[in-house]
């Protein structure tokens, strides 16, 4: 569906893209995560016809990003990051509007189901709040039965409920087999719904694949988090040899191996050590990010 | 070009526009309130009173009635001109404005029953010629009320003391068609695609098969409709509330096509060269207002100092303004059709600019 090899985008003086390769196949989520900056959206609105670019090569649903825009365009849905449609029409008659401008397009009150919006059909686009916007705004990405869904930030400003309304319209997406690029900052989000992801930083993948491989090869595994454990808690797994990590009186123990866990419990169950509670933690891509940039998500938007 | 992409935009547009209110503002509400505003101030001043120049031919007792009666109404003073002066030559070396001729043989008109005329010469571009009108026409009828009961005794023939009979509102009207389009496409043009680019919509049209030659051609057709609803509106106002009589022929529509075209372009240019919402926003006041007081729409262009008449004359209102009024008012057709060739030049050079510069993709 995709194929980028050495994609660049230069602006001036300023990298957006500096390189990427990226192969996408039919009927998968592929996301790609990042901060805000990272070139996630420059990278994805190249694909989407949008922007030019400085070099590399694109191939769209077997066209050449240049030479085959106009079938291109026919046969992608593009939801652009932070999206509008006409505040003054309802939401039937934007996705009339859209549905008009191609030939081949999907019934809009089948749109308007499939997003389930049946109960704001005949509201202004103005009235809508920010998650039903972004539900209209599938609906308009899917009008022409696209091969090819591109999402660009869906659930960004919205709160966790609508993020999570989103969410569904994008799971039905793939449970009719269609191909969605989807970018997000949240790795929760990415995570939860894809088959695929890049984590982009600095206009480069740092890490790419199914999120268990990349959880797998850039994680740093389980950690077992002892709550509110007292000195001799801490003093009895140091001298056990476990590597671990301490904080406001919570002890963060790697698990390493299959007898880690084992070896840490019998440790917690000598007489002068206490604690509250116990946790198991699994390593997340919020983690893999942290390790391998040294940042965190949330620290690099500010 | 895809004709059915036009007709999606103009649908959505047919839709949309009159669910902003302040649309309906600007086409209906605003010209209305200019006119009912310039209309009274500029043809009640009558609150001081006015000159007016009497030449009484008459020696009989019914003149000195008459003059006795306009000068009880407080709304003219009367100044008195020699019978045995040359009137016209009068009239010019002195610039008179109102004049009222009361001929020789009025009073034993009057005494024998045959209908005795005054005349009133006006020149009707002054605006207190109203007020004059409706005293001597106040005063006479009164006259006829009280001698015959209603029957017309006295009768006023109007001269003109220009070529015709014009009011404030037969030069203003035009003016108003031509100022509230300029506004109307100028800022709604200007705004829309300011609005589009920074909430997003253009980037989303870009990942549509629509060209922005499309979208432009479809903005145009539709400011073209608004501009002849405007024209409607005006129009039945004046004639409906005012009594105006003001024509619509070929140059009328054919300046209304390029002058629409030509300020809906106008808009499309200031929105690309100024990227900035609020920035673009000032851009199109500061080319519209000052249009808007110099092309001759509320002060007559021969009123104002020499340099502002030089700059209203690059300015491409003041062609539009005079061509309409050529056309709907003063029956000068060959003004009419050199105003529009003004119009149609500067129209035909902003389209095509606004076709060249306009287009989806930011990068």
């Amino acid at each position: 569906m995709i194929e980028v090899r050495d994609l660049v985008k230069r602006y001036d003086d300023l990298v957006a893209v500096s390189g990427i390769d990226l192969d996408v196949n039919a009927g998968e989520v592929y996301s790609i995560l990042g901060p805000n900056g990272a070139g996630k959206t420059t990278s994805v609105e190249i694909m989407e016809c949008l922007r030019k670019k400085t070099s590399g090569e694109v191939r769209i649903l077997g066209h050449d990003i240049e030479k085959g825009q106009r079938e291109i365009r026919k046969r992608i849905g593009v939801l652009p990051q932070s999206f509008n449609a006409f505040d003054y029409l309802t939401v039937k008659e934007n996705i009339e509007y859209f549905g008009g401008l191609f030939d081949k397009r999907i019934p809009t009150e089948e749109l308007i189901e499939a997003v389930q919006l049946q109960d704001k059909r005949d509201t202004w686009f103005l009235n809508l709040s920010g998650g039903l916007k972004q539900r209209v705004g599938v609906a308009i990405a899917m009008v022409n039965d696209p091969d090819l869904v591109f999402l660009d930030e869906p659930t960004t400003g919205l709160d966790p409920k609508a993020r999570r309304e989103v969410w569904e319209v994008i799971r039905k997406l793939k449970s009719q087999n269609k191909t969605v690029i989807l970018t997000t900052h949240y790795m929760e989000e990415a995570e939860v719904l894809s088959d695929h992801v890049a984590i982009m930083n600095e206009g480069k993948f740092i890490a790419l694949g199914t999120p268990r491989q990349i959880i797998d090869r850039h994680g740093s595994g389980s950690t077992c988090v002892v709550k509110g454990a007292n000195a001799a808690a801490a003093e009895a797994v140091r001298s056990a040899g476990m590597i671990f990590e301490a904080s406001n009186g919570d002890l963060m123990v790697r698990m390493e191996n299959k007898g880690s866990l084992p070896k840490l419990i019998s440790l917690l169950s000598t007489s002068e050590v206490t604690y509250d509670e116990v946790l198991i933690k699994g390593s997340t891509l919020e983690d893999v990010f942290l390790k391998l940039t040294g940042k965190k998500l949330a620290e690099v938007e500010q | 070009m895809r004709s059915k992409h036009v007709m999606v935009d103009l649908k959505g547009q047919a839709r949309s526009f009159f669910r902003v209110k302040s649309n309906l503002f600007w086409v209906f509400a605003f010209p209305l309130l200019l006119i009912i505003i310039f209309g009274a101030i500029f043809s009640n001043m009558g609150s001081e009173s006015v000159t007016l120049n009497v030449q009484n031919l008459d020696e009989g007792p019914g003149s000195q009635q008459l003059l006795v009666a306009l000068n009880e109404t407080g709304m003219v003073k009367l100044k008195f001109i020699s019978p045995t002066t040359d009137l016209d030559q009068h009239i010019k070396d002195n610039s008179l404005a109102h004049v009222l001729v009361i001929p020789a043989n009025y009073s034993s008109n009057l005494a024998s029953n045959v209908t005795a005329p005054v005349e009133l010469r006006l020149d009707e571009t002054v605006s207190t010629s109203g007020t004059v009108f409706n005293a001597v026409n106040g005063v006479v009828n009164a006259f006829n009320l009280q001698m015959a009961g209603g029957e017309e005794s006295i009768v006023i023939t109007t001269g003109s003391i220009v070529q015709k009979r014009f009011t404030f509102l037969d030069f203003f009207v035009p003016g108003i068609i031509g100022l509230t389009i300029m506004t109307t496409c100028v800022f709604n043009v200007q705004g829309t695609i300011s609005r589009f680019r920074t909430n997003g919509i253009f980037r989303k049209l870009a990942t549509t098969p629509m060209t922005p030659f499309e979208w432009l051609l479809s903005r145009i057709l539709w400011h073209l409709f608004i501009s002849f609803l405007t024209l409607a509106v005006i129009m039945g106002f004046g004639v409906l509330i005012f009594g105006m009589n003001m024509s619509v022929n070929l140059p009328v529509v054919l300046m209304i096509v390029a002058g629409s075209a030509m300020f809906s372009a106008l808009g499309m240019i200031v929105a690309r060269f100024v990227k900035n919402e609020e920035t673009a926003s000032m851009a199109a006041n500061a080319i519209t207002f000052p249009m808007m007081f110099l092309s001759g729409t509320f002060f007559q262009l021969e009123m104002m100092p020499s340099y502002l008449q030089q700059v209203a004359a690059v300015l491409p209102l003041t062609y539009m303004s005079q061509g309409l009024r050529d056309a709907m008012v003063y029956d000068n057709l060959a003004g009419a059709y050199f105003n529009l060739a003004v119009v149609a030049v500067i129209g035909v050079i902003f389209v095509i600019l606004a076709v060249l510069i306009t287009k989806w993709e930011e990068e």
